[in-house]
């Protein structure tokens, strides 16, 4: 793949944690915690597995890990765990419905969203943040899969 | 049917990658192992924040300030013109008179001679930016919208010092050769030194050679230099720059560095005595 490509899909998945950055502090109050760059990455690697293999996750992982998160290491973790995990499946991927991809991704933000607080803040760990989260993150992976499938084949 | 993923996925490279992550969140958590390279990373984007909001704020400033402010801005650049074309007139006129009255002191015989202090301010047109900044031809262009009359080689002030000479005419422009052109020759002096100063073809830079063995030259760094007025086409003691370096340039010479006084890419408005003023 070319650089300008992993260019591209770093940028949407910057814009994603940028939103995530903006909306968070005000989705909060609400027990909502939304995920945007990690939904991001999970789609790119989703459409296009033979072009993003576990450099390409380390990667983008590190950049996220640089300009959003507070410790290093954390998204390129969680980065190359789903990357592997939707290598390992992504022929019965193709065969899901949109609402059992929702589930799994979203289970997958959920779980992201559980160890960044287990691990970064375990005193603001809360089951209520993580279901509303499963739930309002299924129904945005839907909207965010049709845009981002608008996107690429626009671009790629 | 496939019966394989799609791509070779080995899981070695994910299980590496894995490992790598998990040490360096395990060292920073711990640890805070990159502590001071986040740091380093938040510190940047705060600046690019700042920078960037700054920048914002200018420019909105700016465009509204040049909408609200339109005429004024623009009779403050009218002003602004006025002041700088009255400076560099009145430089010259205060040099002229300080020479005409060494010249009626000594030679009273020659006021006559000295009625006319005509000065001609023009405005640049261009200045051959390419060839300025890296090679030896330094010229500018005068825009000569009066058609007035311009002889060759007549000395061609800025700011408050020379900056050099016409050197011919063209349409509406007169071209001025600088001093740092390493064609332009200027007879200089300082307090222990005369010599015919060159152009380096550098901006702003003139040198002088001279002899190694000459007792007489005790110049240091930081000298202030004049024109020594000999040849007749410059006048005489206006300062001109300082000595910025002596350098040894062969086994019987020393290179004296004179760094002007006057920057051309910083003047708008050059003066030129006109034909009919005095001939010193």
């Amino acid at each position: 793949m070319k650089f300008s490509n992993h260019l591209i899909i770093l940028s949407t998945i910057i814009l994603g944690f940028w939103i995530d950055d903006f909306l968070n502090p005000l989705t909060i109050k609400l027990y909502l915690e939304l995920n945007f760059g990690f939904l991001i990455f999970a789609y790119w690697v989703f459409a296009i597995p033979e072009k993003l293999h576990s450099s390409a996750a380390l990667f983008y992982g590190l950049v996220a890990d640089l300009l959003f998160s507070n410790v290093i290491g954390f998204n390129m973790l969680f980065f190359i765990a789903i990357s592997y995990l939707i290598h390992l499946y992504v022929f019965r991927f193709r065969i899901f419905s949109y609402f059992q991809l929702s589930v799994f991704f979203s289970g997958s933000s959920t779980f992201y969203i559980a160890c960044k607080y287990l691990l970064l803040s375990p005193n603001n760990y809360s089951y209520i943040v993580l279901i509303l989260s499963f739930l309002i993150n299924a129904v945005l992976w839907v909207g965010l899969y049709l845009i981002m499938r608008a996107f690429r084949r626009s671009i790629f | 049917m496939a019966r394989s993923t799609p791509t070779y996925t080995p899981v070695r490279n994910y299980a590496i990658g894995f490992s790598l992550s998990a040490l360096l969140l395990f060292s920073d958590i711990s640890y805070g192992a990159f502590a001071p390279l986040r740091g380093f990373v938040n510190a940047s984007t705060l600046y690019a924040k700042m920078i960037s909001n700054g920048i914002f704020e200018n420019i909105g400033e700016t465009f509204s300030s040049f909408q609200r402010n339109k005429i004024i801005l623009q009779e403050n650049k009218e002003l602004k013109e006025k002041i700088l074309q009255i400076r560099t007139k009145d430089f010259i006129h205060r040099k002229d008179n300080e020479e005409k009255i060494q010249i009626i002191n000594f030679h009273k015989g020659l006021i006559n001679s000295l009625k006319n202090d005509d000065v001609d301010i023009y405005k640049i047109a261009s200045i051959d930016l390419r060839n300025y900044l890296c090679c030896s031809t330094h010229r500018v262009f005068l825009q000569n919208t009066r058609n007035v009359s311009v002889g060759k080689n007549a000395p061609v002030f800025a700011g408050r010092s020379i900056v050099g000479q016409t050197k011919d005419t063209y349409l509406n422009f007169i071209e001025v050769i600088l001093l740092s052109d390493t064609s332009h020759v200027l007879p200089i002096k300082s307090n222990f030194l005369y010599c015919d100063a060159r152009g380096k073809g550098k901006p702003m830079l003139i040198f002088c050679k001279l002899n190694k063995n000459n007792k007489n030259f005790k110049n240091q760094i930081g000298d202030v230099v004049y024109t020594s007025g000999l040849g007749g086409v410059f006048l005489k003691d206006i300062e001109i720059g300082f000595i910025s370096a002596i350098t040894s340039f062969s086994i019987n010479e020393v290179e004296v560095l004179i760094t002007l006084k006057a920057n051309p890419l910083e003047e708008t408005f050059y003066g030129i005595m006109s034909e009919e003023a005095d001939e010193i």
